[in-house]
């Protein structure tokens, strides 16, 4: 009963902390994307007030109990890999559940969520979901492959399928395996573009085209809920990046620092891109991200 | 009288009598079937223990039939599907023509299955696994849909394999004077090389048949497609692992004693990710949800025979849970078809649409099905999909777990498609008068896939008596190294605890689910499908906008290349030249009466010039 308490306790602090900083990168990436098309954007705070917006907005109609349940399975993505992923380095601070789970786990119970949604999307009846499901599910076909070959890369290397295992690797090297691994690193970095599904990656949401995609007919609670996760997820996804390639981090600052500098990737190359077409993204996936993940591979079993 | 001869008759006089019964009643039909398959399983987990053993000899042959712990584990899924299916049927078949011939083939597959379990030579072997693929051929024709193209092709591949079995088992005993099958085992290390080689090949021919693997394996959508949803649970779930079953027993007795195994188990490793990744890729293609499966069964037994080929003690692990778990989820995928085909009349995604507030509980279990099938956590896939990565990746099959794990993400494709397809999108008028299917045939989908949650959280439940199969086999004992009860290990120590993880899984989606439900409950107020705003405009009433025709062509144009070739056009290719061969060879019969008499002069002729040679 403890233990559970304590993880519960854990569960709530990450989960705060992550919200915050989550939705001050999605407030900073308006403010960005703003500035380099010369426009004065929003303040950086804009993605609180949404979100505060949202909460308090009376919801009156859903479709169904999956489209209910929908942004339910989404926050379990969210909150569960942000509970198995270290969030600093000796797991200060924020208890967590990764002497549970490793890396495959968290490569499954990532697409739990999505899958969930994609279900809450469909009972919507609006086709416009649904087209947005078939491409997000077909471009998540296309970025596993380079994101599981540097994972592998990484496994065989030092035989280990634990983040915890991988981050003590580079405190006592004292050496990154952005560096060590610089092929896994890329392979990674490039499955992280189709993963945040900013351009030339959004065709799930698709502005102008899909009207959102898989959110549409989402609103007041369900698109809270929905946005919560984005944010919660978005920093989950890129501590573990950090954690894994990066070296960790000993404290929030650090760990906000690195992340944000991650972060700027994918943001700048979807504000200087325009969109794919699904198979071309699909493509391009199977293409250099995949040679840099057999590469990786390669320089893990030989060398 | 010994048990197993008790077990033998009960099935098999069930089987007579409930073909008699037909002629009688109905009832009296369903009652001694069911009767029949529940009788059985009980006496054999209550009356035949692990161990047993009966000899007796027909015509100086000296048989054994006998039960040991690696064939309970199939056994588990033989009876255990076989009860659910036999339940299903009972109210899936109502009305059906000519049942008591279904179900005298349906009760003598099962006979049979248990025949192979517990045959301990190869001559009932043998016979078992005729018994099995003329059962099973009877019911893949029994609808009369493409007989031709399914039951042909089944037939064909299946005594392909019946032969090169039979001609195996021959050179056994031409060896070895005996039939016995521990003999066999035991003489193996000792048996010249090219036996050593052709032995396990030709039984693989057999084994893969059965198990759908590439380039064996076109007969497999077709059959799985067509035979009635109530059978095809049984055929995909327990009878293609019988394949499984062969496949074990010849990898673990005969490719550990080659001199070079490696190749040998790489080439069958990588046919098994060939045969997922290609199987895969087809069935995102279909647009019917009986073809969708029988694709998905083809890929799924393709990682089983991968995890196989691989043969670490991890892998082996893998694949046998593998092997029951989606016995679990594809039996109750093909159920809940069935059930959708009974009450809408028709499979095709692109016919019907929006059944989810309808047939509630055929949702419900299919969901959970297809969550176990993508191997998502904390349901069963997800344990035997972790242990076949782990088990690779400490093995060095570097890219080969690349493979599979293309397979395992493509197959949220066709997840996705199954579901929506059916159950989501826009309700429809003409579907409004579905209602959901009988409770018989919704519990047993209903038990099967609670049974995946249970499994999938506590893992050790199903890898005991596994562990135990294996221990049989020769492996060393794994509880404790690789799982324990809720928990999974691999060879380098790192761990996954499943029951945590569920907890906090379960917990923070009833959390949420809660937060959803009590805020504002009630402002909110359900609407229909049809009350959306598509880019502004809202659908008229008989406007359709669910999307099901072409739903994944982005994709399929993305992978078109590796589409191109199919097996078989191969095969089609081959029976084509087969036919203009042998029609040339036709014209030796003119039916001139000149021509006839040269052929017997020039044979007289023949004759002479040799005669010093051939008879001298």
């Amino acid at each position: 009963m403890k233990e559970i308490l304590y993880y519960t306790w854990g569960a709530i602090v990450s989960f705060v902390v992550a919200f915050s900083v989550g939705i001050t990168y999605m407030g900073l990436n308006r403010k960005i994307t703003a500035r380099v098309q010369n426009r004065y954007g929003p303040p950086w705070y804009q993605n609180f007030i949404d979100v505060i917006k949202l909460y308090s907005k009376k919801t009156s109609i859903h479709h169904g109990v999956m489209h209910h349940m929908g942004p339910a399975f989404i926050m379990v993505t969210a909150v569960v890999s942000l509970l198995v992923i270290p969030i600093l380095n000796g797991n200060k601070f924020f208890p967590n559940l990764n002497f549970q789970g490793d890396l495959i786990f968290l490569l499954y119970i990532m697409v739990f969520g999505p899958l969930g949604m994609a279900l809450g999307a469909g009972q919507t009846g609006n086709p416009n979901s649904a087209i947005g499901v078939t491409r997000g599910l077909s471009q998540m076909a296309g970025f596993e492959i380079p994101w599981v070959m540097a994972l592998v890369a990484l496994m065989i290397q030092y035989k280990t399928t634990s983040i915890v295992d991988l981050m003590n690797v580079q405190v006592e090297s004292g050496r990154w395996l952005m560096f060590s691994s610089p092929f896994a690193f890329l392979a990674a970095v490039m499955a992280m573009l189709g993963m945040f599904r900013y351009a030339p990656f959004d065709i799930v949401g698709a502005p102008q085209e899909l009207a959102s995609g898989p959110m549409s007919e989402n609103g007041g609670k369900y698109l809270f809920v929905m946005m919560s996760a984005g944010s919660v997820f978005t920093f989950a996804k890129l501590t573990l990046y950090v954690d894994i390639f990066m070296g960790g981090a000993d404290n929030l600052i650090i760990l906000v620092v690195k992340t944000f500098t991650l972060y700027l990737i994918p943001m700048l190359y979807g504000i200087t891109s325009p969109r794919y077409r699904t198979e071309q993204s699909v493509r391009w996936f199977w293409g250099w991200p995949s040679f840099f993940g057999l590469l990786a591979i390669l320089q893990a079993a030989l060398f | 009288m010994n048990m197993i001869y008790i077990l033998f008759t009960l099935m098999f006089g069930g089987a007579i009598l409930t073909f008699l019964a037909h002629k009688v009643s109905g009832l009296l039909r369903d009652t001694l079937f069911v009767l029949t398959v529940l009788a059985s399983t009980v006496l054999f987990y209550t009356k035949i223990h692990t161990g047993d053993t009966v000899d007796f000899s027909i015509s100086g042959l000296s048989l054994q039939w006998g039960i040991n712990a690696y064939g309970r584990i199939f056994s588990m899924i033989v009876l255990g599907l076989g009860v659910m299916a036999s339940f299903y049927s009972v109210s899936y078949m109502k009305g059906k023509e000519r049942l008591g011939y279904f179900y005298f083939n349906f009760l003598i597959s099962l006979m049979s299955m248990m025949g192979i379990l517990m045959s301990h030579d190869l001559v009932s072997f043998f016979i078992f696994w005729e018994m099995m693929t003329w059962s099973s051929y009877f019911i893949v024709i029994y609808n009369g849909k493409n007989v031709q193209r399914s039951g042909i092709n089944y037939i064909i591949f299946s005594a392909l394999g019946a032969y090169a079995m039979l001609m195996a088992i021959v050179m056994v005993y031409a060896h070895t004077q005996s039939l016995m099958i521990p003999d066999m085992m035991q003489a193996f290390p000792f048996f010249p090389a090219a036996y050593k080689i052709w032995l396990p090949i030709l039984f693989l021919t057999a084994f893969t048949v059965k198990a759908a693997m590439m380039p064996l394996h076109v007969w497999a959508p077709d059959a799985y497609a067509d035979s009635p949803m109530a059978y095809t649970s049984v055929f995909s779930g327990a009878l293609s692992k019988m394949g499984i079953y062969g496949m074990i027993m010849v990898f673990v007795t005969m490719v550990n004693y080659l001199p070079d195994d490696t190749w040998f188990r790489e080439t069958i490793a990588w046919l098994g990710a060939i045969t997922a990744i290609m199987a895969t890729l087809w069935a995102i293609a279909q647009d019917d949800a009986r073809k969708l499966l029988a694709w998905s069964s083809v890929a799924q037994l393709g990682y089983i025979i991968t995890g196989v080929a691989v043969g670490t003690p991890l892998a082996m692990l893998s694949a046998l849970f593998l092997s029951v778990m989606h016995a679990l989820f594809k039996a109750t995928l093909f159920m809940a078809v069935g059930a959708i085909e009974k009450q809408t009349g028709t499979t095709k995604f692109t016919e019907v649409t929006g059944l989810i507030r309808k047939m509630p509980w055929t949702f419900i279990s299919s969901l959970l099905a297809i969550i176990g099938l993508a191997g998502i956590p904390p349901l069963g896939g997800f344990v035997g999909k972790w242990m076949l990565y782990e088990s690779l990746i400490n093995s060095n099959h570097y890219i080969l777990v690349i493979a599979i794990f293309f397979a395992s993400t493509s197959a949220f494709l066709y997840c996705y498609k199954f579901l929506f397809g059916f159950f989501l999108g826009q309700e429809e008028k003409e579907w409004e008068h579905v209602k959901e299917a009988p409770a018989l045939m919704v519990l047993p989908m209903i038990i099967m896939a609670t049974l995946l949650l249970v499994f999938g959280v506590f893992p050790g439940i199903v890898l005991k008596p596994i562990d135990l199969g294996m221990q049989t086999l020769g492996y060393s004992t794994t509880a404790g190294t690789f799982w324990s009860m809720s928990g999974l290990f691999n060879e380098w120590g790192n761990q996954i605890m499943m029951r945590p993880l569920a907890y906090a899984i379960g917990g923070t989606f009833l959390f949420f689910l809660i937060i959803l439900t009590v805020k504002g409950f009630k402002e909110t107020r359900y609407v229909t499908t049809k009350d959306i705003s598509s880019s502004g405009e809202v659908p008229l009433e008989h406007e359709n906008l669910t999307f099901s025709e072409g739903f994944y062509q982005p994709f399929l144009r993305a992978v078109c290349p590796v589409m191109k070739r199919r097996m078989m056009t191969y095969y089609q290719g081959f029976g084509q030249g087969m036919e203009a061969f042998f029609d040339y060879l036709r014209r030796v019969y003119s039916g001139n009466g000149q021509t006839y008499a040269i052929y017997v002069i020039v044979f007289v002729v023949i004759l002479l010039l040799f005669k010093n040679s051939l008879f001298g």
